[in-house]
């Protein structure tokens, strides 16, 4: 169900949930909501009961906790005790509202759009709370988690430098090593406090601090050994989810955005795919507050701009010759004038084909799509479909009007036809040199979409970088 | 770590020292000033070495002092984390050690004076090995390692350890 929703069309949720089950075994396996002077008895032992409650998050998105705990079967304190702990951690968004009956049946829609199930009538008048797991969270946290754990080992084992810690027993005030010198007393050898004069005391913050009273080789040697035992335990058990976290770290994270984000895109799924859910925000006539949802389904447009995207690509891969724009041709490519000229399309078949499927080549391994090249190709072809009828129809006139004079016609004629070109020519060369902002202003409106302009982007440099180095150099030559 | 380093000041002058020794003046007043003196930028100032310039005086308005810019070479002393330095032993207490090193005060604590040597009270408080061998007690010299520093705008404090190879007693003259 998961897989549902409109949010995550690239991102592959099945790695990061995997990662949130091997974290919660990892560190909330013997995790219980009981105070420990409570007497355990084998029936209120609720150990592995946030690896439950983690694992049930994996499985959905965001989820009103009530629900949650309808499902787990659990007391909903019992529940808020272990999201309130996850909060903490980190590992959870949560969300409060103060809903009227419509806010509920707006979740109850969202629900439905993503669980394609039943969504029950849940008619309160009071705050409910809402979390959903934050994966991006998730893997930072853990992997810092996991960092220092080794870091205080390691510290430990090699006495690593650590600026020892003081704290007074009375007012709880932290002091280092480094205050050293204000502290030391004139009337006893040990350390005061600052505030209250009561003497200091080491924070021991060993590990194995049994054993550390006494400074004898045994025992320091036991402790070595104990520490040495407990990093290689460390690393051992703590070695999947290294791995997962590593198998993770290059994958996209799916965001499930802001509770209010999620509600509106997941109504919006439901309407998109005609469900006629009696819920529908729309339907049910303005949402919370009063704000109206079509507001909302403007978010829409995006969705509706990559499948239109989709399509261009697709017609244009059916055309299987590429051609050599004009802003490929530069100074370097030995195209004569004619080829830059009267014999563009020539050029353009033969000279140019060659280059395009050179160039396609790394093009595409340097940017993994080729349909905006398409797109200008298509656009030139029109281009020079206009610019040939032109020139057919002007030397035409241009025989016409000089029917008494044949050869003197034909030669202004051609000659016409010929520096029409040559202008034609200039034009484009100018447009080789400033054809970084002609290109943007020509493709921008196009291509709205956040993938298409960082291909535009690395295009434009890769056929206008060279000429703006030389300007670079001359520049700072003459400087 | 020491270093030879160019500084400038801001010399007050009182105009009974105008005369033909102006110049000796400012620069034995800029010694007492400086020398000995600590910033938390450039360390202690050891010594001053040289005067490179002293520029044009000006005469503050109603006092008739002169200041003078006095462009100066001094040797500074900064303690830098990680680095060795030899200190002696002032002051042995329960909690580790006090040592200077020139005008550095660094504090060793127990924890990182090595786990075999054990604190004796009494008259002459000391850390000794369980053999007696090496004992530190005040007035000893010891190299150590500085593994951390705070510095202030006016002072530098550091702590140290001789939790490691080559480090500890080198010298003992209540010993010898």
């Amino acid at each position: 169900m998961e897989k549902s929703g409109p949010v995550q069309k690239a991102v592959v949720l099945q790695p990061f949930v995997k990662l949130v089950r091997l974290v919660a075994r990892a560190f909330y396996d013997d995790y219980t909501t009981k105070s420990d002077n409570q007497q355990k008895s084998a029936r209120s032992d609720n150990r592995g009961i946030a690896a439950v409650v983690l694992d049930a998050l994996a499985r959905r998105q965001w989820v009103r906790e009530e629900d949650l705990a309808k499902d787990l079967q659990l007391h909903a304190k019992q529940l808020r005790k272990i999201i309130r702990l996850f909060e903490e951690e980190k590992l959870i968004m949560r969300d409060h509202r103060k809903e009227t009956a419509k806010g509920a049946k707006m979740y109850s829609a969202a629900v439905a759009a993503t669980t394609d199930g039943r969504a029950e009538d849940k008619v309160k008048l009071h705050t409910h709370s809402y979390c959903c797991l934050d994966y991006a969270q998730i893997c930072d946290v853990v992997r810092f988690r996991l960092h220092r754990m080794k870091k205080r080992l390691k510290d430990e084992l090699e006495d690593k430098n650590t600026v020892q810690e003081y704290g007074c027993p009375n007012c709880q005030r932290k002091y280092n090593a480094l205050d050293a010198l204000r502290l030391i007393s004139m009337v006893d050898d040990s350390f005061h406090c600052e505030n209250c004069n009561g003497e200091l005391v080491v924070e021991c913050n060993k590990l194995t601090s049994e054993e550390v009273v006494d400074g004898d080789d045994n025992a320091r040697r036991r402790r070595r050994e104990n520490l040495k035992n407990m990093l290689q335990k460390l690393e051992v058990q703590m070695k999947p989810l290294m791995d997962q976290l590593n198998r993770v770290k290059d994958l996209p994270i799916p965001e499930f955005g802001s509770f209010l984000a999620w509600e509106a895109r997941a109504a919006m799924a439901a309407r998109e795919n005609g469900d006629l859910n009696p819920n529908d925000p729309l339907r049910s006539q303005g949402g919370y507050g009063s704000t109206p949802m079509p507001f909302l389904g403007e978010t829409k447009v995006e969705v509706n701009l990559g499948d239109g995207n989709e399509d261009v690509k697709s017609k244009g891969g059916d055309s299987s010759l590429k051609v050599l724009p004009p802003w490929m041709i530069k100074e370097g490519m030995n195209l004569t004038e004619e080829q830059r000229g009267e014999m563009r399309q020539e050029a353009k078949v033969d000279g140019g084909a060659g280059a395009a499927a050179k160039l396609s080549d790394d093009k595409k391994s340097a940017i993994g799509n080729g349909d905006e090249k398409d797109l200008k190709d298509e656009y030139l072809k029109a281009y020079y479909a206009e610019l040939m009828k032109q020139q057919e129809l002007a030397a035409r006139r241009n025989q016409q009007e000089s029917a008494g004079e044949p050869t003197s016609g034909i030669q202004s004629g051609t000659v016409y036809s010929g520096r029409q070109v040559s202008m034609k020519a200039k034009r484009e060369e100018d447009e080789d040199e400033d054809e970084e902002e002609v290109e943007w202003e020509e493709k921008a409106p196009v291509t709205a979409n956040g993938n298409y302009k960082v291909d535009l982007n690395v295009e434009a440099e890769a056929s206008g970088g060279e000429e703006e180095e030389e300007e670079d150099d001359v520049d700072w030559e003459e400087g | 770590m020491f270093f030879h380093i160019v500084l400038e000041r801001n010399m007050q002058l009182h105009p009974r020292f105008f005369g033909r020794n102006l110049k000796e003046n400012l620069v034995s007043k800029l010694m007492k000033d400086v020398e000995g003196t600590c910033s938390g930028r450039h360390g202690f100032v050891v010594a001053i070495t040289g005067i490179d310039t002293i520029g044009k005086g000006l005469i503050r308005d109603g006092t008739g002092f002169v200041t003078f810019p006095v462009k100066y070479q001094c040797v500074v002393f900064r303690p830098f984390k990680g680095e060795i330095l030899e200190a002696v032993v002032t002051l042995v207490n329960k909690m580790g050690f006090f040592a200077e090193a020139g005008p550095v005060q660094i504090f060793v604590s127990k924890h990182l004076i090595p786990d075999d040597m054990e604190f004796q009270a009494g008259d002459m408080p000391n850390y000794t090995t369980s053999d007696g061998s090496v004992k530190i007690q005040k007035e000893c010299e010891v190299r150590l390692k500085i593994i951390g520093t705070r510095v202030d705008a006016t002072a530098i404090f550091c702590v140290g350890t001789i939790k490691d190879d080559f480090l500890g007693v080198i010298n003992d003259p209540a010993a010898a």
